[in-house]
């Protein structure tokens, strides 16, 4: 195993010979500004609870102050009393992005953002995993030739060949 | 008839045109889901008198268009895209730790295109076989959505408690009907914005007060790991058809074929259970990891395909959970399109659009939303991941569906429609966190409340 990154060769090339990222992990600038005192999950991420309720005040506030102009607006200007409320709607819903704006210049994600590169014990470990599934790691000398090029070309004939020696060894 | 002709075609061009462009935008934020995406969308498209063909386009290329670039957070980001995509999960962690996050992403596209290429005229036909039954099922549709909202319960994760729930969630929805009709307001897409946007009131009710806020609380930001920028291919994209091999496209036509003819079960167990299938034939283990991934992704497309478009052609009625939720506008967008329970007078897409309208309309909507949303993945997959991480917060999307629910609710009913969304919104919510009553049940709950209680109330007075 010469290459324990496998993607990292082409990402490379495809770069136009810049050198892959050295360190595993780069942290966004976001991240160490975050006052957590105030955190919590909603929805499934993390927000300041501040930050939320002046998001969702600011959400209804832009949203249903543009659909009521809106609605005033139009109800001057267009007839037919169904398409001005149809086009009050598509002012609101337009108005709903703008707060959502809004709110994203005004308040920074809660999130730390960590760019990976793969790690040789993460690999292992995938195919540890794969080895315990049913079905187990199988053969690579099974496999059709345009799937075994396609391995090869990512790296990853020779460590699935590998892995399959040492699961034949230990039983 | 030229000019009728010639008028619907433009407009399923253009609007299937924005519908693509708009849904590969809202594929990228990972958690946003069709009901409170594409529903208020395409119902507004309706409301704003698009021909008819324009509105099913819009629809079907903006659903195809969110599921192409909604695997964009689930091979890169390790988030599902949206609750289709979860199970797909094990198997795009998995490639994004052998280091081939971007070989996750082409098998996952690749598979989605060519099924819903398969999906859209296999299920036309369906619908065209189960036409003749029709008149029959739309005279019985009280019954018939009473059994699939039974049936719908007891494949969900809460089982027997979903059943059940039906019960008390069918009263609320009756008795919120009963007083707004006090005041004359009907509604319809509040129900379904507040069952969609459920989880999001719950959660937003349970921040404020004190006892919830304590399980909410976190000292920590969450950490979200971006896979790394692998290009894999020379040119702007590569060719759809070569990214996946002989057998990997064998098996995402076949599962997705057969999962073009099922459309009363959950797309979610479609794909397990024919990702399972598919697994169980494919010998070594990476080959294995890149099938099932293909037609997982494959079935996910079939199944919303079918479940939107077979009742739509064959009934006009939506007899599924995609068609109660998502696709709900082109069956019910009053005044203009509405199914009268009292007459079973039907007016909507499928009595306004034939079937090979269905047939060239969907392939059409495939088409562009391939042609938008395929190189936007294959290009700019780990630009636009690490852009959404980085620039949008959780809070700035609170805020737009916050604005949406307000705008949606003012716009039906007023306050009553408000009233209605936040009411509805936080029971559904509360009960699909705690019983696992998930908003599909929901959605059929809603259809037995207007359909079957009519009907069941006849029997015993």
């Amino acid at each position: 195993m010469n290459d324990p990154i496998p993607g990292s060769l082409t990402a490379a090339q495809s770069l136009g010979g810049h050198a892959p990222r050295q360190a595993t992990q780069q942290h966004s600038a976001s991240a160490s500004t975050v006052d957590t005192s105030h955190l919590v999950e909603v929805w499934g991420d993390t927000v300041d609870s501040r930050h939320l309720a002046w998001s969702v005040v600011l959400g209804i506030a832009i949203s249903l102050g543009a659909f009521m102009v809106a609605n005033r607006i139009f109800a001057l200007f267009v007839h037919d009393a169904a398409m001005s409320r149809a086009y009050s709607m598509l002012v609101g819903l337009l108005a709903c992005l703008v707060a959502g704006a809004v709110c994203a210049r005004l308040f920074k994600p809660k999130r730390r953002v960590v760019e990976e590169t793969a790690d040789s014990a993460r690999l292992q470990s995938v195919l540890d995993q794969l080895a315990t599934e049913p079905g187990g790691l199988g053969s690579v000398a099974d496999l059709p030739p345009a799937v075994a090029a396609e391995m090869k070309e990512l790296g990853l004939y020779d460590l699935f060949a590998d892995a399959e020696r040492r699961v034949k060894e230990t039983v | 008839m030229m000019d009728h002709l010639l008028t619907q075609a433009i407009a399923a061009l253009s609007m299937g045109l924005i519908g693509a462009i708009v849904f590969s935008g809202v594929g990228l934020i990972s958690g946003t889901d069709e009901t409170t995406t594409i529903a208020p969308l395409t119902l507004l498209v309706a409301l704003l008198g698009v021909p008819p063909a324009g509105v099913f386009t819009f629809f079907m290329a903006g659903a195809v268009a969110k599921h192409m670039t909604h695997a964009i957070p689930t091979a890169l980001l390790g988030i599902p895209g949206d609750t289709l995509a979860v199970p797909l999960m094990p198997q795009a962690i998995m490639l994004r730790n052998l280091g081939v996050p971007h070989i996750a992403l082409r098998k996952m596209v690749s598979g989605a295109l060519i099924a819903a290429f398969v999906a859209v005229p296999l299920a036309v036909l369906f619908a065209v076989l189960l036409a003749p039954f029709g008149s029959m099922i739309s005279k019985a549709a009280p019954w018939v959505f009473l059994a699939a909202a039974i049936a719908i319960a007891y494949f969900s994760s809460g089982r027997w408690s979903s059943v059940l729930l039906l019960i008390p969630f069918v009263l609320l929805i009756i008795g919120l009907q009963s007083v707004t009709g006090k005041y004359g307001v009907k509604l319809s897409v509040s129900y379904f914005l507040g069952i969609a946007i459920g989880p999001l009131i719950a959660d937003l009710f349970s921040i404020l007060s004190p006892t919830y806020r304590v399980g909410m609380r976190r000292d920590q930001v969450k950490t979200c790991s971006v896979a790394p920028d692998v290009k894999g291919w020379s040119g702007y994209f590569p060719n759809p058809l070569r990214v996946l091999d002989k057998q990997q496209r064998n098996w995402t036509v076949a599962t997705a074929a057969i999962s073009s003819a099922t459309f009363v079960f959950s797309p979610v167990a479609m794909t397990v259970v024919m990702g399972e299938l598919v697994g169980s034939r494919i010998h070594q283990a990476y080959h294995r990891l890149t099938t099932v991934i293909a037609a997982r992704n494959g079935v996910t497309e079939a199944t919303y395909i079918a479940e939107a478009l077979i009742p739509l052609i064959a009934f006009g009625l939506p007899l599924s959970p995609v068609a109660a939720g998502p696709a709900a506008p082109l069956f019910n967008a009053p005044p203009r399109f509405f199914v009268d329970s009292a007459t079973g007078q039907i007016n909507n897409l499928h009595t306004l659009m034939n079937g090979w309208e269905f047939l060239v309309y969907g392939l059409l909507s495939v088409l562009l939303a391939a042609l938008i949303a395929y190189p936007l993945t294959m290009n700019y997959a780990h630009r636009a991941a690490s852009f959404v991480a980085r620039k949008v917060s959780h809070e700035s999307i609170i805020a737009t569906f916050a604005g949406l629910i307000v705008v949606i609710g003012v716009w039906e009913g007023q306050l009553l429609g408000l009233a209605v969304i936040v009411t509805v919104g936080l029971f559904g919510g509360l009960l699909s966190r705690g019983f696992g009553f998930n908003s599909g049940v929901q959605f059929m709950g809603y259809y037995a409340a207007v359909l079957s209680v009519p009907a069941i109330t006849k029997i015993f007075t």
